[in-house]
């Protein structure tokens, strides 16, 4: 192309689109007029023309319909404008505007600004604006937030018996507010950041300074500045842009909607990130055990929470290999079941005429059919899925002779094992990794199932969240951590704060906290006489 | 050299795991009849010195692989030659474990499918976990050593409330006489415990080597006490005889158990616990194989070679005997005397000499320039 067309082009790519600066110009009328233009005259954009007080200076209020508390815009900031009565009739415009800011103004958050681009920002978050004829500045109210959310409810997700019934909402600031009623210390710090070109999303990361390892913290920052995207609408669009490893199934941050846990979590120097627009707040750096606790762990009593524990182990490998067991007994290893149980599974799959790894496929499919019908359908037609479900499945493919008894109960026991692992994120893996299984029980047995299993071992083992082993503390093994694994220990036992997550401030408590109460019969045993010789 | 650590424990569940691999499949010591377990103690310590061995030599070089010390110790091409010939054998040993495992598997429980097959579904797992490196294999051995112990304990437990054991196949001690016994210590000096050479690839990675020498020796000692210990349950569970007829013992003592007529067949145990042991034996040869060449050949990275090299030991698994008897028969006569002599005893210690002298010829022109 010969230089004049060049230039030419050039020209045109540097005559601007929008005749306005970046900077707010003295003119109200061609600010107005800028501001108009910009949103495309939306009528949700609100422009309050007014005049200040007794001096007659025309001003303007902006704000957004919806994203402001309209009571309190009315009642404090319009008001208390129109009422503005000036002391000295030489003050100029820009004196006016510190006045107003100083003096006038009963409200939190007023901030000066002269770029357009901040006061955008600012007005898009639910700030007002208020911009006075003749100065280039304007002045930007960030309290008068507001408009409808959704208020705390119950979390839907993490249900427990014991502990708090609080869940985060949509609202970031709300979110935050929630953690910090419950650790109440300076050392919890946050920091906030906007990502996503077209939606601005207000990210935030919160850690207990004095816990955190700092080199953690810097790489979360990093690996979320490293986000260039026009849009975060989830916490999900994060987790899958700053993951470790995507390739792998497993999921390598923790998310959960219970500021309890996050309050927790925190304490062992974890650092969360709050994405506005989404109850779930994500949780880094995390190991794989974390995903088979659940919060009661910590409020019940340590034996009972350490039994449910290592049930729920027990649970994930039933989901994990139950069908695929079932597969490889009956193909492969008769020998492996004992005679009776062998000679009942044989009459019952005599009429069948799969073979049991179709049997079981067909079994798992029609599961997940059902379970991903029963997820979408209105509520009001669910309990129809069931009976269908149930009906069909249960009763009529067994009685056709399509399925054997033994594979519903291996498939209803699947099922049911895999609702019951706590953690959402690692039950949709394992969903996934079981017919991988299926197929090598299909094709090696118990070897297919137990070099699959391995590989699986090493695959977790070879897997870090933010350089932190996916397997610890059990491999590598770390005998401090390895309190809150497949048991918990008791709370006067566990000292030390994890050191994976922590390393610098590892003491959590003083001296020996195993309760110690009085040897009884010194002040028990007068008030039970008493009782007695009451009774008598 | 890949730039990874792994911990004294972590070294210690890998040679333990190692070293059960394959000689909880394939009984040790036989020749000594009903005094099996004497020998495999005998064999340990013969197995302990020769750790002392490798140790010393690779405390002249520390944190160097034998495959580039040898060229420091002999010279470039001699070094590099012997160098060479020593990943051989190692290529070789992972080839012949892989052919031990699948042929076990196919008698055990897979008659039809071909070895082939078997074969290449253990290479998968292998080459998956060598490209993943050696922190991830440390890190698995230390929860599969897990594992294996509970297998282990629980088929003890069960063992002895069966009732299956009777001390009196373990008499008389010493019916063949000293000099068998012998002989059966010098079988299984080579395998399973002189195959500890195969770590000299991998101490380097120790991220405290102060405490190689300790973790080696305990490692030896805890897992010659517990072969040991298999032993002496295998034989007072099926007594000589019938042992020396079984194709593997352990299997034939766990499937005694039978426990309030329903924990009976508990066949999968052995296989878990044999599979995990076959697991670490393969894959810790074939990973210090790769090592091995990607030294001596001065590849950038191990991960290139671990596909290529893997398909030929999968080719070589297959190929190296025409039947189970002959690879067996080759496992017994050929390799102890032509492979594990030299290159356990005669090339450490050749190695040994020479790096002495090297240095006391050091420590002389260092004297005479003072």
């Amino acid at each position: 192309m010969s230089p004049f067309f060049k230039g030419k082009k050039n020209a045109d790519q540097n005559k601007p689109v929008d005749p306005m600066p970046g900077a707010i110009t003295s003119s109200l009328q061609d600010n107005l007029a800028w501001v108009k233009q910009k949103f495309g005259n939306s009528p949700d954009i609100i422009i309050r023309e007014l005049k200040i007080g007794s001096s007659k200076v025309k001003a303007a209020v902006i704000y957004v319909q919806g994203l402001v508390d309209n009571q309190l815009l009315n009642d404090f900031l319009i008001e208390s404008l129109m009422q503005y009565d000036s002391s000295s009739q030489d003050e100029t415009r820009t004196q006016m505007l510190d006045n107003l800011s100083d003096l006038v103004i009963p409200m939190g958050g007023v901030k000066e600004e002269t770029e357009w681009s901040k006061l955008f920002e600012s007005l898009l978050v639910g700030a007002t604006l208020i911009i006075i004829d003749g100065t280039d500045k304007a002045l930007t109210v960030a309290s008068t937030q507001g408009g409808e959310s959704r208020s705390i409810s119950e979390p839907t997700t993490q249900n427990v018996i014991r502990g708090s019934r609080e869940s985060f909402t949509e609202n970031l600031s709300t979110n935050i507010s929630m953690v910090r009623r419950i650790i109440r210390t300076p050392d919890l710090w946050v920091e906030s950041m906007k990502i996503g070109t077209q939606t601005n999303t207000n990210v935030s990361i919160m850690y207990l300074n004095n816990v955190v390892d700092h080199d953690v913290v810097k790489e979360v920052k990093k690996r979320l500045k490293r986000i260039k995207i026009d849009s975060i609408l989830e916490s999900g669009y994060i987790e899958q842009l700053i993951e470790d490893q995507p390739a792998s199934p497993f999921p390598q941050i923790y998310h959960t909607e219970r500021p309890d846990v996050i309050a927790g979590n925190l304490l062992e120097g974890r650092v969360a990130i709050f994405v506005n627009g989404t109850p779930f707040v994500l949780l880094v750096p995390v190991v794989f055990i974390q995903f088979f606790q659940t919060p009661d762990d910590y409020y019940f009593r340590f034996d009972i929470a350490s039994a449910t524990r290592l049930l729920r182990i027990f649970i994930f490998f039933i989901s994990l290999i139950g069908p695929a067991a079932y597969i490889a007994a009956t193909t492969y290893h008769q020998e492996m079941i004992p005679t009776h149980l062998l000679l009942i599974i044989a009459a019952q799959r005599e009429s069948v005429p799969f073979p049991a790894v179709i049997e079981a496929l067909i079994m798992e499919l029609a599961f997940e059919v059902l379970r991903e019908a029963g997820l979408r359908l209105p509520k009001a037609i669910g309990s129809t899925v069931s009976i269908v479900g149930g009906l069909v499945i249960g009763q009529a493919a067994v009685q056709a002779g399509i399925v054997s008894p033994p594979m519903v109960i291996v498939v209803a026991i699947t099922a049911i094992a895999s609702f019951a692992t706590p953690s959402f994120a690692v039950a949709i893996s394992v969903r996934l990794l079981r017919f991988a299984f299926m197929g090598l029980a299909a094709a090696f047995g118990f070897f297919g199932i137990i070099v699959g299993l391995i590989m699986l071992t090493v695959h977790l083992c070879g897997l870090r969240s933010f350089g932190v082993p996916y397997m610890a503390p059990l491999g590598p093994y770390r005998p401090v951590e390895s309190g809150d694994t497949v048991i918990r220990a008791p709370w006067w036992a566990a000292k030390k704060r994890p050191g994976l997550f922590s390393p610098n401030n590892v003491k959590r408590e003083a001296g020996s906290q195993m309760p110690a109460p009085p040897q009884p019969r010194t002040i028990k045993s007068e008030s039970t006489e008493k009782g007695n010789q009451n009774e008598s | 050299m890949e730039n990874a650590k792994i911990s004294p424990r972590q070294l210690f569940v890998l040679i333990i795991l190692f070293q059960l691999g394959s000689s909880l499949l394939i009984p040790v010591g036989l020749t000594a009849k009903q005094d099996a377990w004497l020998a495999v103690l005998g064999g340990m310590v013969g197995g302990l010195l020769l750790f002392l061995l490798y140790y010393k030599v690779g405390s002249y070089y520390p944190g160097l692989v034998p495959t580039e010390y040898m060229a420091k110790i002999w010279g470039p091409f001699f070094g590099k030659i012997f160098a060479f010939l020593y990943v051989l054998y190692l290529f070789y040993l992972a080839a012949r474990v892989l052919r031990d495992y699948g042929e076990m598997l196919v008698i055990f429980a897979y008659p039809e499918t071909p070895l082939f097959i078997v074969n290449l579904l253990w290479m998968v797992l292998v080459v998956y976990t060598v490209r993943k490196g050696i922190e991830t294999l440390a890190r698995t051995g230390e929860i599969l050593f897990v594992v294996v112990s509970i297998l282990a304990l629980t088929s003890l437990l069960l063992l002895v409330l069966n009732g299956s054991i009777d001390t009196k196949n373990l008499q008389p001690v010493l019916e063949e006489g000293p000099v068998t016994l012998i002989k059966a210590i010098g079988e299984s000096v080579f395998f399973p415990f002189g195959e500890i050479v195969v770590f000299t690839m991998i101490y380097p990675y120790l991220n405290q080597l102060k405490k190689a020498k300790r973790v080696g020796l305990y490692a030896l000692l805890f897992s010659g006490f517990v072969l040991s210990v298999t032993m002496a349950v295998n034989l007072s569970v099926l007594g000589f005889s019938l042992l020396s007829r079984s194709n593997f013992p352990l299997l034939s003592t766990i499937q005694t158990i039978n426990v309030a007529e329903f924990l009976e067949r508990l066949d999968v145990f052995f296989m878990i616990g044999v599979v995990i042991g076959g697991f670490f034996k393969i894959t810790i040869f074939f990973y210090v194989a790769v090592m091995g060449a990607t030294s001596l050949f001065k590849v950038k990275e191990s991960s290139h070679l671990v596909f290529p090299l893997g398909f030929i030991t999968l080719f070589l698994s297959v190929g190296i005997a025409s039947n189970f008897s002959e690879h067996i028969q080759e496992g017994l006569d050929i390799v102890p005397l032509y492979l594990h002599l030299p290159f356990q005893v005669i090339f450490p210690l050749l190695l040994l000499v020479s790096v002495v002298l090297k240095n006391r010829k050091k420590q002389k022109k260092q004297l005479a320039m003072k």
